[in-house]
Order: C-alpha cells, then structure tokens, then sequence
C-alpha cells in the first residue's frame, strides 16, 4: 500500500491554505512564499528529470531505464493510430486511463457508501462496534491481491470481481474513519442541540454527522488512494482494455517505456483527482479547524 | 390567585459515584422569576442547573418542571458558558435550530427579530466564526428563547467573557428578560451579576451545595437604567450582605462527608 500514488501520503502541511472570500480566514501564505514554493517544486521535477536522463544515457540499456524520449515516443504511439495499430493493445491511452478510471470510481464509491454507512452504525451502537471493528482491520490488513484470487473464483474474470477489489479495499479507511468520528462527537454540542429540542434522529443530522464530516473526507481521500494503488493489481487478470493492463502487457514484451508511460497516467490522474478531492472538502467544509 | 411553580425541587441530591454533589435542597421558583444561583467553583450549582434541565437524574428526591419531570429540550430554553453554536450552521441557522425542531413555519422572519432582540440586527448569514466571542453568546441567547419556553436557564453565560462586554450583556439580558417576563434560573459565582440580574438569589455552601441564603433582591425590574440601579444604596447593601454570605458559605461544608 506504500505504493498508494495519491498524496493520502502526504505530509499534512503540504494541504494549501484555504483561500476564498471572508474575512476571519486564515492569512493566506505571503506571496512570495507561494511562488518560492512553486519554484522550488519546479527545479526538484528538473532536476528528477536530468537524473533520470543522465542515467538512462549511462545505462545505455532502454530496456532497464528507458530514456525521457522514449517514453514521450510512446505516449504519442498509444495516443494515436499508427501503421493501422491503435494506440496500445487495441486502444489508445485515454481508453484504458478512463476505463481504469471508471473503476476507480464505481468501485470506491461502492465501497465508500458501505464504509459510511458501516462507520456511522460503528460509531453509534456499541455492540456492533465490538463485533465489526475486528472485522474490518482484518480486512484492512489484508492486501487487495490476496483476496482478488476470492473474487475471481466467485465472479469469474470480467468486470464484477475487480469493482468487489476496489469496493472491499475502498471500504475500511471510510468505515473506520466514520465510526471513530460519530463515536466522539463533541457531547457539548450534542447537548445544545437536545436543549433546543432535537431528537435522536436530529441529533445525528445535525450535529454528529456534520462534526465527523472533515474525518470522513480523510478516510474518503485514503480511501480513493487504496482504490487508485489496486486498480493496477485488479488489471493484471483480464485488464485490457486498462492502464493496469497496458502495464501488464508492456512488462510481458519487456516494453519498459510504455510501463513507465502508464505509472505516469496514473500517477498525474491519482494527484488530479486529489487536488479535486480536497477543492470539495474546502468548498463542503468551511469549518473545519474553526469548531 | 397566585402563580404556580415553575419549577419545584422536593428532597434533591445528586452524586457522582461516591462524592455528593447537591444537596439535599428543596426549592420551589414560582412562575416569571428570575432566580440567581451563587456560589463558589464546585459547590454543584451547575449540575443543580442540569438538574433542573433534564441533563442529569437527582439520586434521591424529585425534579418537576411545571406538572412533569424535565426533559432537556421541552419546556425550557438553555445558555452555556460557551456559545456551542454549530460552525457548519450560519449565525440565522443556529437560531432557526429549535424552531425547525419544534416544527414552527415561517422561521426566516422570526430569526431576524430574534437576532434583532439581542442586537445583532442583520448578522444570519454570517459564519458563527466571523463574529465576536460576545457576539456568539448573543446568538446563543436568541437560540435558546426561540421557541417560547416557559424557562430560561443559563449556566455561567457571561464568565468567558471580557469585562465590558459581560457588563452589555448583563443589561441586555435584564431588559429581554424585563421583555419576556420567563421564569429564568442563572448560576454565577459573580455577587454583582446576582444582584444585578435577579429577583431572588439563593447562595449555596460548598459542596454538597445546599442553600446557605434565599434572599429576594426588591430592586425595579425595569424602567431603570443600569447605572442609577447600580448607584441606588439598597444595591450596594444587598451586594454586600450576598458577598459576605458566598463567602461564608464557601467555608461551610453543607454536611460533613
């Protein structure tokens, strides 16, 4: 899971200061911090890319590292039709980038709605919190992989056991989030809302559910990370068309250039859909760090 | 014919685990007073407040708010030492809150007077973080009477708060309360807050807090200004005798233990 292409991983501190209209916000960085940051990430993507130069020009073995040219070469390739060839295993680029894609999101938002629905009951009936908690860090513990091979005995080879991957990997991180989150709602506001006559149900809508929001968006953005680090494994059996596939395939014929091309189709969508991962939770939840 | 209790405490205790906090107190509020509860830090005045609201069950004896035993959220409105406003909920939603509740239509119109009582006309679409720590409890205050209760309980609303700011509060709350005429019960471990803001103050001992004083403060509950109160000579000698009572009772054990 170290593999996780999204910045799930990231350092906290990289997160952008909020930015948007009111006053009381957070001061925005001073500009030229901002630009020196942008800057610096600019030279250190130079700097990764004249190393990756220089050592396939030491190399001098395409096969091991293949050269920044190749790999452009090949996104030209797979992106168009060539000799009466289309793109890359019958289909170009966009295809299996947006097939996988498709994927990823049927198959985390399966596993997100089940992760929600599960972290909320966790959080607020207590003996199903002692039953199920074991239960989904076993799953959590569990590499994706391991239980693929489950899956296609049930389901066969076609598109249903690679959505149960990415629901079941998907799921956990959502569930466990959720249930930590509804379990500590802050009691201070729990009981303002009952002073004013809020109910049980009310209760949770207004007040536990809205609080666990900024913790369930973590969980949701771990949650994509999962989905988007076993899309790959999911792929290997029966992928095409999928970057996963293409990958698989090009490794088959030792196309290294082609499987570096996909590792960057996924990694760029992984941090594209990050960036509009959190633009939502900036947009849903102006609060956070201000209750 | 005279009023009926508004609340009524017969026998009431209240322990947490082996420590007893209240009690026993009998007290009974008769409708549209304004009740003072003093005392110092950890003498049980405020879970004599939750008591009455509902929040917590006494351990011996009976709570009755009106005809029925309190439930929080019906029959009385609540302030607390901080605004607990809701962050993802704007200024006019926190106080739409109750009235959703209680199922009131046409709430927008109510919320503006509501904000407007407690002078912060034009604020409801404001973030509850774009306003003042004051400015907040001010909301909370319009929350809580909302809907129309017949009780109005704060705990300690004004200790958080700067001094200048608690002082505009305090005259505020004393002319809304003039306004409205609830039955209110506010706990302060401040002696001028007590006999600025009550029509009665009960002091109570160090715990278990019992009731050491119940003193009616006989002071003009409107038409004054807050300055020619505070100059009158029975309010410097009722803050005084209350002074001299909190800190009596913060050396009197109610029983010994």
């Amino acid at each position: 899971m170290s593999t996780s292409v999204t910045t799930a991983t990231a350092p906290p501190a990289a997160e952008p200061s909020i930015g948007g209209p009111p006053a009381g916000r957070r001061a925005p960085a001073p500009r030229g911090g901002r630009r020196r940051r942008i800057l610096l990430r600019l030279l250190a993507l130079a700097v990764l890319y004249a190393l990756w130069e220089v050592a396939a020009r030491v190399t001098r073995n395409p096969t091991f590292i293949p050269p920044p040219s190749a790999v452009w070469h090949q996104l030209v390739e797979t992106s168009s039709t060539h000799d009466g060839r289309r793109g890359y295993s019958g289909h170009l680029l966009i295809e299996h980038l947006g097939v996988s894609l498709r994927r990823i999101l049927v198959g985390s938002a399966i596993g997100i709605g089940a992760g929600l629905v599960l972290g909320v009951v966790m959080g607020s009936v207590a003996w199903i919190r002692v039953v199920v908690e074991p239960v989904v860090t076993f799953i959590r513990a569990l590499p994706p992989l391991a239980y693929f091979s489950l899956f296609i005995i049930w389901f066969g080879i076609d598109e249903t056991p690679k959505i149960w991957l990415l629901s079941i990997a998907a799921m956990p991180p959502v569930a466990v989030a959720a249930a930590a989150a509804v379990y500590s709602a802050p009691t201070a506001l729990v009981e303002a809302a009952r002073a004013l006559g809020a109910g049980r149900r009310q209760v949770i809508r207004d007040v536990v559910l809205p609080s666990a929001l900024p913790e369930i968006f973590t969980g949701i953005r771990l949650a994509v990370g999962v989905a988007y680090s076993s899309v790959v494994a999911a792929e290997t059996i029966n992928g095409v068309p999928g970057i996963g596939g293409m990958i698989r395939d090009a490794q088959r014929y030792s196309q290294t250039d082609v499987v570096v091309l996909g590792l960057f189709a996924i990694g760029l969508s992984g941090l594209l859909i990050d960036a509009l991962l959190r633009t939502a939770e900036n947009r849903l939840i102006p609060w956070r760090g201000r209750a | 014919m005279s009023s009926p209790d508004a609340i009524t405490l017969t026998g009431v205790e209240h322990a947490y685990g082996d420590v007893t906090a209240v009690g026993p107190i009998d007290l009974t509020v008769p409708e549209g007073e304004f009740l003072v509860l003093v005392g110092a830090s950890g003498c049980g005045k405020s879970t004599l407040l939750r008591l009455i609201a509902g929040f917590e069950q006494p351990t011996t004896g009976t709570v009755r708010t009106g005809d029925t035993a309190p439930v929080p959220g019906r029959g009385a409105g609540m302030v607390f030492q901080q605004p607990r406003l809701l962050p993802w909920k704007t200024v006019g939603g926190n106080v739409e809150l109750g009235l959703g509740y209680a199922g009131v239509a046409d709430r927008r119109e109510r919320v503006e007077e509501l904000l407007a009582g407690v002078g912060l006309p034009g604020v409801s679409k404001r973030r509850t973080w774009q306003i003042s720590g004051g400015q907040q409890q001010r909301v909370a205050i319009a929350r809580a009477l909302a809907v129309d209760n017949p009780l109005l309980l704060l705990d300690e609303p004004f200790a958080a708060l700067d001094a200048l700011t608690r002082e505009r509060l305090q005259e505020d709350l004393r002319r809304v309360s003039a306004a409205t005429g609830r039955t209110s019960v506010f706990v302060t471990h401040s002696v001028d807050e007590a006999v600025f803001l009550g029509s009665r103050v009960v002091v109570l001992t160090a715990r278990p807090g019992r009731i050491a004083l119940d003193l009616r403060i006989d002071l003009p509950r409107s038409g004054i200004t807050p300055d020619e109160l505070r100059g009158r000579p029975e309010y410097a000698a009722l803050r005084s005798e209350i002074g001299h009572a909190v800190r009596a009772a913060a050396h009197l054990e109610g029983s010994p233990t």
